[in-house]
């Protein structure tokens, strides 16, 4: 673990240095940032548990904190293979003691599972304070932090019923990581010096060589085929079929959707309150996603005169079962006004104006 | 001896919910290994569910069941801190029995 805080000192006195001096370059643009807005952003842990908080947590602390928050997308026991790939499964207790996880060689599990993948327990603890829960990022305090970590860690067997995870003994768990011995750093993806050199990559070697064209080259790029314009809009738009998060988007296709008749007042406002809220990161407006489309919701509750106060209870307490396997999670972190007001406006038609 | 199940069970309005993970290989008999010969099955062949002493669930498990057998049910019953023991059976006669309170 030396030579990561080695170089990651350095690189953190070499982008101080930078940053001070970007800051300078360009006056009248922006402003520095406070001490105080520096580190509410620092919240990251590294695999030499460098920015890692103080707290403690048990396995039951975390099997409570898991029902509440986890166990909707990735099942009690971690094993959900609904949503997303499921968290624990594929190690064995050969493989805690070398270190290397032999299913991904061998191919003997089906799946890669995060505690297959994972080298370092850090990563575990940084991914769960800043990405989760997925409605609520950052929202855990952490202690609720290491309780979680305890009981995903007593889930993959790693520690036992009774264990309490602490800033003092998290050292350990790393030395019974399944895949601990599984990462490689002899590639272009790591920065600063070479491994011979005291560092932790190869140097910025690259791992292909894309050589710029200097003679005969092509003028123009020819596309050689494409869809058909009839065929287009053969699966309806595809822009409104993909999540507006993630990496892929989907080209607009189709005919453009007919603007509303009559604009709602204050529509557009509740539509950015769910795209604040994040509740169109598994629904979408005129389509299913993860979850039911609004237009589908809409059409279902139509003309039932209980159904905004059932579906605001619905939204707060979470469910599942209506609309298939796939939970909705409790949304505790919208106000009781937000909820009848998101719930309104998409009994209404889920206008965008 | 198998490790052990993890049980949840947990009752809210009489009806009391209860998961179940299993270990256990779950072999068919249908798979060969890198040397060809067959390896033997071994799966569970029943499995039973007590609430205190009453059978509320007794199921047959057969080879098509998959690796580490996730299972849930409901039944109608079950307060907080009663007894649930899930216990099971495989075709070479292993057995296992866990038990939990319910949450």
């Amino acid at each position: 673990m030396s030579r990561f805080s080695r170089t990651l000192i350095a690189l953190l006195v070499a982008g101080a240095a930078t940053s001070a001096a970007a800051w300078e370059r360009y006056p009248g643009i922006g402003r520095e940032a406070t001490p105080a807005e520096v580190q509410a952003w620092d919240i990251d842990v590294r695999p030499d548990f460098a920015g890692l908080p103080r707290g403690r947590g048990s396995v039951d602390d975390g099997l409570a904190l898991w029902e509440t928050h986890c166990a909707s997308c990735h099942g009690v026991f971690g094993e959900s293979n609904e949503v997303f790939t499921p968290l624990v499964g594929g190690t064995t207790q050969k493989d805690i003691e070398t270190g290397r996880v032999e299913a991904l060689v061998t191919g003997a599990f089906p799946q890669r599972t995060t505690l297959m993948k994972v080298a370092t327990v850090s990563t575990l603890f940084d991914y769960i304070q800043r990405a989760m829960p997925w409605t609520a990022p950052k929202s855990l305090k952490p202690d609720e932090v290491y309780a979680i970590l305890a009981y995903l860690l007593n889930l993959a067997e790693l520690v036992p019923a009774d264990f309490e995870l602490s800033d003092a003994n998290i050292h350990a768990v790393q030395a019974s990581m399944p895949n601990r011995n599984g990462m490689s750093t002899d590639h272009a993806m790591w920065p600063g010096a070479s491994q011979a050199k005291g560092g932790i990559g190869n140097g910025g070697m690259p791992d292909v060589s894309n050589v710029a064209c200097m003679t005969d080259c092509k003028k123009d790029v020819v596309i050689a085929s494409a869809l058909p314009a009839y065929a287009q809009d053969a699966h309806g738009n595809l822009a409104e079929q993909n999540r507006a998060v993630g990496q892929t988007r989907g080209k607009p296709t189709g005919a453009p959707a007919e603007a509303a008749a009559q604009p709602a007042v204050g529509a557009a406002a509740t539509l950015a309150l769910a795209k604040a809220k994040g509740c169109m990161a598994c629904h979408g407006v005129a389509n299913k996603l993860i979850g039911p489309g609004y237009n589908e919701i809409a059409q279902k509750y139509q003309g039932q005169a209980d159904a905004e106060g059932r579906l605001v209870a619905r939204l707060k307490a979470g469910g599942q079962g209506v609309w298939g396997a796939v939970p909705m999670p409790p949304q505790a972190h919208l106000k009781d006004e937000e909820l009848a007001q998101l719930v309104k406006w998409i009994l209404e038609g889920a206008k965008a104006q | 001896m198998a490790s052990p199940m993890r049980i949840r069970a947990a009752a809210k309005d009489g009806v009391t919910e209860v998961r179940v993970l299993m270990s256990h290989v779950m072999e068919t008999g249908q798979r060969k290994d890198s040397s060809g010969a067959v390896i033997p099955a071994h799966f569970i062949t029943e499995l039973t569910a007590k609430h205190n002493d009453r059978l509320v669930l007794a199921a047959e498990f057969g080879p098509s069941v998959s690796t580490n057998p996730y299972l849930a049910f409901k039944f109608a019953g079950g307060a907080k801190g009663d007894k649930l023991v899930v216990s099971w059976v495989d075709n070479k006669g292993d057995s296992r029995s866990d038990e939990v309170q319910i949450a």
